[in-house]
């Protein structure tokens, strides 16, 4: 039976994605230091930790999903996930590698749960995945991903988006859906996104430290409080665009109530609060 | 009597849950992408996000009028891009995630959007 050995909430950012691309120097400078050292230090734990796959809770930024038709949940059962182009150019890291008999099963376990999501045979990936990725799993030297992944996007976009409560429930039916997976595998719930930015109206660039600490504490220690809050509350908190955090609140939801933090790190700059928090959950 | 019933089913709990779908209670200057900007913003919104595409790219770079012939903008719309009103955009119903593709083509600076938005309170 597969387990599930862990969960990373992380921050995603073009800004990341910039500056890992920009070389080790810039990575570990003192400007980025505080973010990319932990980064660091959860790649370390994952490399001791071997899983075997990472479940991806993430956010989609238009660039797979349009207002044509934006699901509320979406989750990948393919065999790989191309790196989309975002309208500057594709980043040059190969697809990621998938598994779609995982995927497939989570599709089945979540609708037997009366989660039922958007089922993807094809989905092209953007920073809501790969901004924080590399820092955990790319083998830099040659340049092949480690671990294959099943993505699932969650609509935090167009209104009305599913509850903090919905996705935490989500996160929930996620566990059972990776217990009841008959293969032995060792598996990593991964949530992006936020903490607080606001990148529209008057307010751009506003960052919120005090409540984005908050958020990590009550994630940690109390992940039902976030479940009493308003998209409207976490609005005024965080900013209109930190409303992302709901996916680390899915992630939340597949570990063990008693799963603490071993790595923790948060990192107020410019106009994003950057957020990382690494929980070990033996089960 | 159907009043009535219907006042049984719908029970403070849904409705207290139904409320809190739609933000309603949020100061101006922070806003929402919802039913109002969404079905203000499609045209503008389909133009942008076009621009995921190379082909699409090279076709603003070449011939911006023909680029935006494509999508059946108004011609406020079309103001609002030739001008790079980032703030009318934004106004006329813009997602930002999209706004970003077109800020690429343009040549615009994150922080010179950021800059006309504080400007806009």
């Amino acid at each position: 039976m597969a387990r599930i050995l862990g969960g990373i909430g992380a921050s995603h950012a073009p800004s990341m994605e910039h500056v890992y691309d920009a070389g080790e120097d810039v990575r570990r400078n003192e400007e980025w230091e505080p973010l990319f050292g932990p980064f660091q230090q959860v790649s370390e734990w994952l490399a001791e930790l071997r899983p075997d796959r990472l479940l991806v809770i993430y956010n989609d930024h238009m660039d797979e999903f349009f207002l044509n038709a934006y699901p509320t949940f979406a989750l990948g059962v393919a065999e790989e996930y191309p790196i989309a182009d975002e309208g500057f150019g594709a980043r040059p890291f190969p697809p990621l590698p998938g598994d779609a008999a995982l995927g497939w099963h989570i599709a089945r376990a979540l609708v037997a749960d009366e989660f039922d999501p958007t089922i993807c045979q094809e989905l092209e990936v953007d920073h809501g995945v790969i901004s924080p990725l590399p820092m955990v799993d790319f083998a830099e030297g040659n340049g092949q991903w480690r671990i294959p992944v099943v993505p699932l996007a969650v609509n935090v976009i167009l209104h009305p988006l599913p509850t903090p409560r919905r996705c935490y429930k989500l996160g929930q039916a996620l566990r059972r859906a990776i217990l009841s997976y008959p293969e032995d595998l060792g598996v990593v719930v991964v949530g992006t996104g936020g903490l607080s930015h606001q990148l529209t109206g008057p307010r751009f660039g506003r960052v919120t430290p005090e409540w984005d600490r908050e958020f990590m504490r009550l994630l940690a220690e109390d992940p039902e409080a976030l479940c009493a809050y308003k998209h409207e509350d976490l609005i005024k908190l965080g900013g209109t665009e930190s409303v992302e955090v709901v996916n680390w609140l899915a992630m939340r939801g597949a570990l063990p109530r008693e799963a603490r933090p071993i790595v923790e790190a948060y990192y107020p700059h410019k106009i994003m609060g950057y957020g990382l928090q690494a929980f070990a959950a033996a089960t | 009597m159907i009043e009535q019933s219907a006042q049984a089913e719908l029970t403070e709990d849904y409705l207290a849950r139904l409320d809190a779908v739609q933000p309603s209670d949020l100061p101006d200057e922070l806003d929402l992408f919802d039913e109002t900007t969404a079905r203000r913003g499609i045209r503008l919104n389909k133009a942008a996000y076009s621009l995921k595409d190379a082909d699409q790219r090279d076709l603003f770079a070449r011939d911006e009028e023909a680029w935006m012939d494509q999508f059946g903008l108004t011609e406020e719309e079309r103001r609002l891009i030739r001008s790079r009103d980032w703030i009318g955009l934004w106004r006329a119903g813009m997602s930002i995630y999209v706004m970003v593709k077109l800020s690429g083509v343009t040549g615009t600076p994150l922080p010179e959007i950021g800059r006309q938005m504080r400007e806009s309170g």
